[in-house]
């Protein structure tokens, strides 16, 4: 799984200061923001903001000039080593009346979106991100005709950049409201996506999932992964307010001591799928709101977020990578592992601190002193199951343990526990 | 031709109801959605605080609605549709709690619901998608629950309608329970087949749909035929308020931030024959009593609005 980031707090005319914070959080991979470059902002998630009149000097009406202004940033990302593995469209947020009748937005785009591609190839881009064509850019055009047409344009450019193009939802405007729009419903997309491949005879396009969209409407991010399975290839890590958009870091749109974003579904949803694609770090207002002397700071813990939630998505290979383990604690945090990888991954024992536990079996499991441990073959690892991990990992270096040792988690869950349902229906049943 | 129905909740009083249907008779209204459950509140239920209204007989209950159910025929107005209380299971209650609202009140209810000549029952689909891990599988409980009710309902001819949910992550809004309706289609299809007759239908809430921006038109053209009942009201895309239609509006355009034209044109498309069904009680209590009627009469209008609008729609389709 690649960690990618939008290149939050560089400065498009000094971008050296911020470009080195963001080497010096641990990001070495980009995206390249044909939106932020050409500066055309998307209108989704921004509602009332949206672009007023552009003037003719914007990028998106000279596409012949796009790799020439591009040229220099994309230079300055390679030469400060970084990677681009992802390029992000740019779309046209501008409101049909404000421009020319006769002028077709559509085409505009199209022509400004081919030209990215080129640039995007050439920089090692695998993916770029397209927004799917609204109805107020298409007009009276029936929606799949029309994004047919500008998707297969698109996939015919692309091809020999070697550039994959992925779809992505957006929000509608409902009268200032940001409510579900094209490219949400994930059964829609799915078969648009693979009507698209099916017909270029290729895997030219994908999924990209924006974690703040779907947040925004409110959607089941596990059925949203689960059913773009194979297709899906980056997930947009931001949390958004359903009043205000905005992409935050993530689990800081917080209340009442949690977040407002559903990481659980999305989690065990690329659990599930076995999700290896892009994670790209979006929290570009969160940055912006801290003083420029924090902003390495939060770009730090922009990365480390982001390695939590690939190591979260990534738990059931963990647990695969080791041919025989045994779990630390004898808790709640052990009975979730048994109750959903205890089958499949069985441990030998768990150990405990408690002296009392030793020797007991907790939900049909032994129970064993931590000296027990040093007795193991030395590929065994020990998973901890109990929050204070590094206590717990360093009482375990200190007793000389040379197993790995890892850490277990029961926050995201495939399920959790919970079999009041089956006692109520069969007139009860034994638990643990 | 679409008749027009509203909550019971805030309006009919059980010393007299009498005086309740002839307000809602009044205010242009021939069916009411009759509040049932509000005679075993949710909020009680989520605190495992039961009352013991459904603890009596079943032939005391009917003796307890006799008089609502005359009310209602001496003004001409059908019970069209009544609100089983919710939720029906609740993961964190005690047992006993939940033996009683599977085993006391959902049948009871059935029972009363067929007492009262009513057609349609709205229930809520089990909340436990959290605990169980997909929505597949929460499903699969709530059908449990389903197959416990639907032979009742196949007896007294009776259609138990599901509702399409919302469910919250730290107060924000996400999908519940039958939200989606391409899932909701198949699997309504699939019990009637079971059952060799309809036993179970739709309720389409709007206001929850808002909730999730959900583009109504969509799910109501995907239900079609299993669209049974209605649930129209109004929020501001971030609680569930159960305000008037065209009540709220999200910035100075002043044009109503809840997708009203999507509803009516959805309906159009289906050709909904039903009744326009306004789960507006919440929206009675701030206004002082005596403007009531008024408010009702109010919602009447909305009602007669939105019945023409897909009148004409369906109309100019036709031509």
């Amino acid at each position: 799984m690649e960690i990618v980031c939008f290149a939050s707090g560089v400065n498009g005319l000094h971008p050296r200061q911020g470009l080195q914070d963001l080497k010096q959080a641990g990001f070495d991979k980009l995206v390249l923001d044909f939106g932020w470059l050409s500066n055309v902002h998307e209108s989704t998630l921004t509602i009332g903001r949206i672009a007023k009149k552009p003037p003719r000097s914007w990028l998106s009406l000279h596409p012949e000039a796009v790799a020439k202004v591009t040229a220099p940033y994309v230079e300055k990302f390679v030469a400060a080593g970084f990677s681009l593995p992802l390029a992000w469209a740019p779309y046209i947020g501008w409101l049909k009346d404000e421009v020319e009748a006769k002028v077709d937005l559509t085409d505009i785009l199209t022509d400004f979106v081919t030209a990215c591609l080129p640039v995007a190839g050439k920089a090692g881009c695998r993916y770029m991100a397209v927004s799917p064509l609204a109805p107020e850019l298409i007009g009276s055009r029936e929606l799949w005709e029309a994004n047919r047409a500008y998707y297969l344009r698109l996939g015919a450019a692309a091809r020999p950049y070697g550039v994959q193009l992925l779809l992505k939802g957006r929000c509608r405007n409902q009268n200032g409201r940001a409510v579900r729009g094209v490219g949400t419903d994930e059964n829609m997309t799915a078969q648009w996506i693979d009507a698209l491949n099916k017909e270029v005879g290729a895997e030219v396009f994908g999924y990209c999932l924006d974690v703040g969209i779907a947040s925004v409407c409110g959607q089941n991010m596990y059925d949203l992964a689960v059913t773009m399975g194979h297709r899906l290839k980056a997930v947009i890590l931001r949390e958004a307010s359903n009043v205000w958009g905005g992409s935050l870091l993530p689990f800081s749109l917080a209340r009442g001591g949690e977040s407002q974003t559903d990481w659980l579904n999305l989690i065990r949803g690329l659990r599930r799928i076995d999700f290896d694609g892009q994670l790209i770090m979006n929290c570009g207002d969160t940055l912006a709101a801290f003083s420029p002397l924090l902003r390495p700071d939060v770009l730090c813990l922009a990365k480390k977020t982001a390695d939590y939630i690939a190591w979260q998505v990534k738990m059931e290979q963990l647990l695969a990578k080791y041919d025989t383990r045994v779990l630390f604690g004898a808790g709640n945090m052990c009975r979730n592992y048994l109750k959903c990888y205890g089958e499949q991954y069985p441990p030998l024992f768990t150990c405990d601190n408690d002296p009392a536990k030793w020797g007991t079996k907790f939900c049909g499991l032994e129970v064993r002193a931590p000296e027990c441990l040093l007795d193991l073959p030395e590929d065994c690892a020990v998973f901890i199951c109990n929050t204070y991990y590094r206590d717990i990992e360093e009482q375990l270096r200190e007793m000389g343990l040379k197993n790995p040792v890892e850490f277990f988690n029961d926050e995201f869950m495939p399920s959790f526990y919970f079999e009041r349902l089956e006692e109520l229906a069969e007139g009860g049943a034994e638990t643990c | 031709m679409l008749k027009l129905g509203v909550q019971t909740q805030g309006v009919i009083d059980d010393e007299n109801p009498l005086e309740g249907f002839a307000m809602i008779s009044r205010a242009g209204f021939s069916c009411v959605d009759f509040s049932l459950h509000g005679y075993l509140k949710n909020t009680d239920i989520y605190e495992s605080r039961l009352n013991n209204f459904f603890d009596a007989p079943l032939a005391e209950l009917k003796e307890f609605f006799t008089p609502h159910k005359e009310a209602a025929k001496a003004y001409g107005i059908a019970i069209h549709q009544m609100h089983m209380p919710y939720p029906i299971y609740q993961p964190k209650g005690k047992r006993e709690v939940n033996e009683y609202l599977w085993q006391q009140v959902a049948p009871k209810s059935m029972e009363l619901c067929a007492f009262l000549e009513c057609r349609y029952i709205v229930v809520h689909g089990f909340k436990l998608q959290k605990y169980l891990g997909s929505e597949e599988a929460e499903w699969r409980e709530t059908e449990r629950f389903l197959d416990s009710i639907l032979p009742l309902a196949k007896e007294h001819g009776i259609v138990v309608c599901l509702e399409n949910l919302y469910d919250e992550v730290a107060g924000h809004i996400v999908e519940g329970s039958c939200a989606k309706a391409e899932r909701v289609a198949e699997r309504i299809d699939r019990i009637n087949e079971k059952y060799q007759t309809e036993v179970l239908g739709f309720c389409f809430d709007m206001g929850h749909a808002n909730l999730l921006g959900l583009d109504a038109e969509s799910f109501l053209v995907t239900l079609g035929r299993r669209l049974k009942v209605l649930h129209l009201h109004d929020n501001d895309g971030l609680c569930d308020l159960h305000q008037i239609p065209f009540t709220f509006t999200r910035d100075r355009t002043n044009k109503a931030s809840t997708d009203w034209e999507g509803l009516v044109r959805g309906l159009s498309k289906i050709q909904f024959d039903g009744v326009l069904n306004f789960e507006t009680a919440p929206a009675l209590t701030p206004f002082p009593v005596c403007m009531k009627a008024d408010v009702l009469r109010f919602i009447g209008c909305i009602g007669e609005y939105l019945a023409g609008e897909i009148r004409r729609i369906g109309l100019t389709k036709e031509e």
